[in-house]
């Protein structure tokens, strides 16, 4: 395999990375692996039966503290687990965003009883979630969000509209930011509530991104929501949504830089087997561009894991990781473009593709430079938290 | 094949190569200040006070194993020089140091000694490994060179200059008969020599061609090190300014071109740091690919350093911009180092050798 030689992350890592490919080996056959991509692309990388699978045995919240019933597994192991699911392009969509982003989020502000009910479901993946962040008037600027909800006896009323929700059509729950004090300052009038996206009153209309796969609208006529599912305080919102943001964003970009080393890696194969490409020297020098930046990216990994492992992650290190992983995504499918010619336009389904998914790599390059926090915030927060360069 | 610390030898600890760090900017900023670092930059006697002065602070040793110095104490210590746009020849002495220690012959154990005492000073010629295509060749007649090799750092106020051929390593005096030494003045300075052999008599080392291409990568490295000590002070010196300077009644550091360009501009360092280190860290370890992971870090360093130079300039505006500034003289360092030894081309060439195999 024509690859950049791996790096050590030490005997834990490369143990449980070992545990985890004889996992795959029983739990996703190349059969299966088949019947998956036989499914609408729309529907690949969301499957709540290999979750499920998953979580039986123990794969979904590893790195949670062992009181949550986790096993405790650190950073390096967990993107070790990641790394390995992205090489086989084992699906996991349907239990990440439960697993890291609300999880994390219930562990430092969930109640006792929300963490006893809600985190079994999500480490067995009964109940997956989806984001309920952006608005038509909220997207960088995510504190002028505008949903409200009002309490009424036990439970609170939510009327709104949300925006892009990643699996918003599939979840069974939205993670939803709503306005809670419409007088407070934008950032102190802002709650989290835990929404079952079967109730009364919710309208889900998905939409295809560019990628391929959905993003939903969703809104919200007098919805009633337990007033048990709001998390943390009330108008302590903010904080609930942004304290672990750093180190989410480390883990969840293990799956970024997984897919991005695979699709290289695919690349480089195909080119050395093609002798008019592998013999020419423009190609040669932006393989070895490509190369460089990867490798780059990988220092930016595991520097923020170890930061992370330390407890020391400022939000600037995880942003410069997420900024050049998005935009280094995005060369590479230019770069395949420019190697493969019109041949590159050419995706998975057909049979002459030469390399099938880097016309994909690049649609989905998109995502990564909006998602979570577009380019041009992250720098922001370079500029402002990591240079301390004035407002 | 390691020709320098063995990998298995005690390695220097964070807290030791951050010691090693401030003990060297503190000795910079005290004995090669940035307020005279041009006016002294082109003068062989400053530059040769200087050196006996860095040796008597053991800093000639470097990459001789003698103390726990390996390729990550190798590019700290040229961060700093960058950082103080210093001149010392001290590529010629890790390149001495990492050919030559342990070396039986005698004109070796002398130059060593002489070099670890502040009495020599080398000049490398790297010749046929140096990367560069045009850098040229000698070739041996008897114990005698003949041939040009340009590119050469540090050859007016060196001793000795150590060349690398492709049977073995050659020690000559710089006052050697037949040896002329031509100053080629460009965008570096101080400026390249030109070395042109005329039948100069040489002792040769025995050394392998494998030991000498592994020294030079060394060099690569510790160069990117020099151009990312130097980049480093440019930008530190934009972020204050930044913070400082108003036009159209406020900081220009509130807006977000100038915030973007900066956070660009660290992203650039940060990565380049982080790869280089890690490459050297590699070699230290003894990992058989840690030349495929330095090819990687001098492929990015290359470009990203030089353009967080650039955007320096860009940050400071016209006040940067005059050769008193400190900034010029980074970007000419920086710009300078990444060209060096193949540069970029040869850095993604490796990769690509690595990655596809030979073009054929």
């Amino acid at each position: 395999m024509a690859t950049l030689p791996a790096h050590d992350m030490g005997p834990a890592a490369d143990a449980f990375r070992k545990e985890v490919r004889d996992w795959l080996a029983r739990h996703w056959t190349p059969e299966r692996r088949a019947a998956h991509r036989r499914k609408p692309f729309k529907e690949h990388g969301w499957d709540v039966e290999f979750s499920k699978e998953m979580g039986r045995d123990g794969l979904i919240g590893a790195g949670w503290p062992k009181e949550f019933g986790g096993q405790g597994r650190s950073p390096s192991e967990q993107i070790a687990l990641i790394t390995e699911m992205g090489h086989a392009d084992a699906p996991i969509s349907a239990h990440t965003t439960a697993e890291t982003i609300v999880a994390h989020a219930l562990f430092t502000h969930g109640s006792k009883a929300q963490q006893n009910e809600w985190l079994p479901a999500i480490r067995s993946a009964e109940r997956t979630f989806g984001l309920g962040y952006s608005e038509p008037e909220a997207g960088s600027d995510l504190a002028a969000l505008r949903t409200r909800a009002v309490r009424d006896g036990d439970h609170w009323v939510v009327n709104g509209q949300k925006l892009w929700s990643t699996g918003g059509d599939k979840a069974d729950c939205m993670w939803l930011a709503v306005r809670t004090d419409p007088d407070a300052k934008k950032h102190a009038g802002i709650s989290v509530l835990m929404v079952d996206l079967r109730s009364p009153g919710v309208t889900i209309r998905p939409s295809i991104a560019l990628y391929g796969k959905t993003f939903s609208a969703t809104f919200y006529d007098d919805v009633r929501v337990p007033a048990a599912n709001l998390v943390g305080e009330v108008n302590n919102g903010w904080k609930v949504i942004t304290e672990a943001l750093a180190s989410e964003r480390v883990m969840i970009s293990g799956t970024r830089m997984a897919a991005l080393e695979h699709a290289f890696d695919r690349l480089t194969e195909y080119v050395k087997e093609t002798r008019s490409l592998r013999s020419d020297p423009v190609v040669r020098d932006r393989i070895g561009t490509l190369a460089a930046d990867i490798e780059v990216a990988r220092q930016f990994q595991i520097r923020n894991i170890r930061l992370v492992e330390q407890g020391k992650l400022e939000v600037h290190e995880a942003a410069m990781g997420k900024v050049f992983a998005s935009e280094l995504q995005e060369r590479l499918g230019q770069a395949a473009l420019d190697i493969l010619g019109t041949g590159g336009l050419l995706s998975d389904e057909s049979p002459s593709a030469p390399v099938g998914e880097m016309e994909w790599v690049l649609r989905h390059s998109i995502m990564g430079m909006l998602g979570g926090g577009t380019s041009e915030i992250q720098r922001n927060i370079i500029a402002l938290r990591g240079l301390d360069l004035p407002r | 094949m390691s020709v320098s610390k063995p990998a298995t030898a005690e390695r220097a600890s964070d807290a030791e190569r951050a010691m090693l760090r401030k003990s060297v900017r503190d000795f910079l900023s005290r004995r090669w200040p940035a307020a005279t670092a041009v006016e002294n930059a082109n003068d062989a006697e400053a530059i040769t006070a200087l050196w006996r002065e860095m040796a008597g602070q053991g800093l000639a040793e470097l990459g001789s194993g003698s103390s726990e110095t390996g390729a990550r104490e190798i590019l700290v210590v040229f961060e700093e020089l960058g950082r103080a746009a210093c001149p010392a020849p001290l590529l010629g002495a890790i390149a001495a140091n990492l050919t030559l220690t342990n070396r039986a012959e005698a004109a070796a154990r002398a130059l060593l000694n002489d070099l670890h005492q502040g009495k020599a000073a080398v000049a490398a010629a790297l010749g046929t490994f140096d990367g560069d295509a045009a850098a040229g060749t000698v070739e041996w007649r008897g114990d005698a060179l003949s041939g040009t090799i340009s590119f050469v750092e540090g050859a007016p106020s060196a001793t000795h200059v150590l060349v690398f051929t492709d049977a073995g390593a050659a020690i000559v005096q710089t006052g050697a008969t037949g040896l002329r030494i031509e100053a080629t003045p460009g965008l570096p300075v101080p400026s390249f020599s030109a070395l042109t052999f005329d039948n100069t008599p040489a002792s040769r080392v025995a050394v392998s061609t494998a030991a000498l291409a592994d020294v030079a990568q060394i060099m690569r490295l510790a160069c990117a090190g020099r151009a990312l000590g130097a980049a480093q002070r440019g930008f530190d010196l934009s972020v204050e300014h930044a913070k400082v300077r108003k036009q159209f009644g406020q900081l220009i550091g509130q807006f977000q071109a100038v915030q973007h360009k900066l956070a660009n501009n660290l992203i650039s360092l940060d990565g380049a740091r982080l790869a280089l280190d890690s490459a050297a860290d590699a070699r230290d370890r003894g990992d058989a690919d840690w030349a495929v992971f330095a090819a990687a870090a001098l492929a990015f360093a290359g470009p990203a350093l030089r353009e967080v130079a650039v955007q320096t300039h860009r940050a400071l505006g016209a006040i940067g911009y005059a050769e008193e500034h400190e900034a010029p003289r980074h970007f000419r360092r920086v710009h300078a180092d990444l060209v060096r030894l193949g540069g970029v081309a040869r850095a993604r060439a490796a990769l690509a050798d690595h990655l596809l195999g030979p073009a054929g």
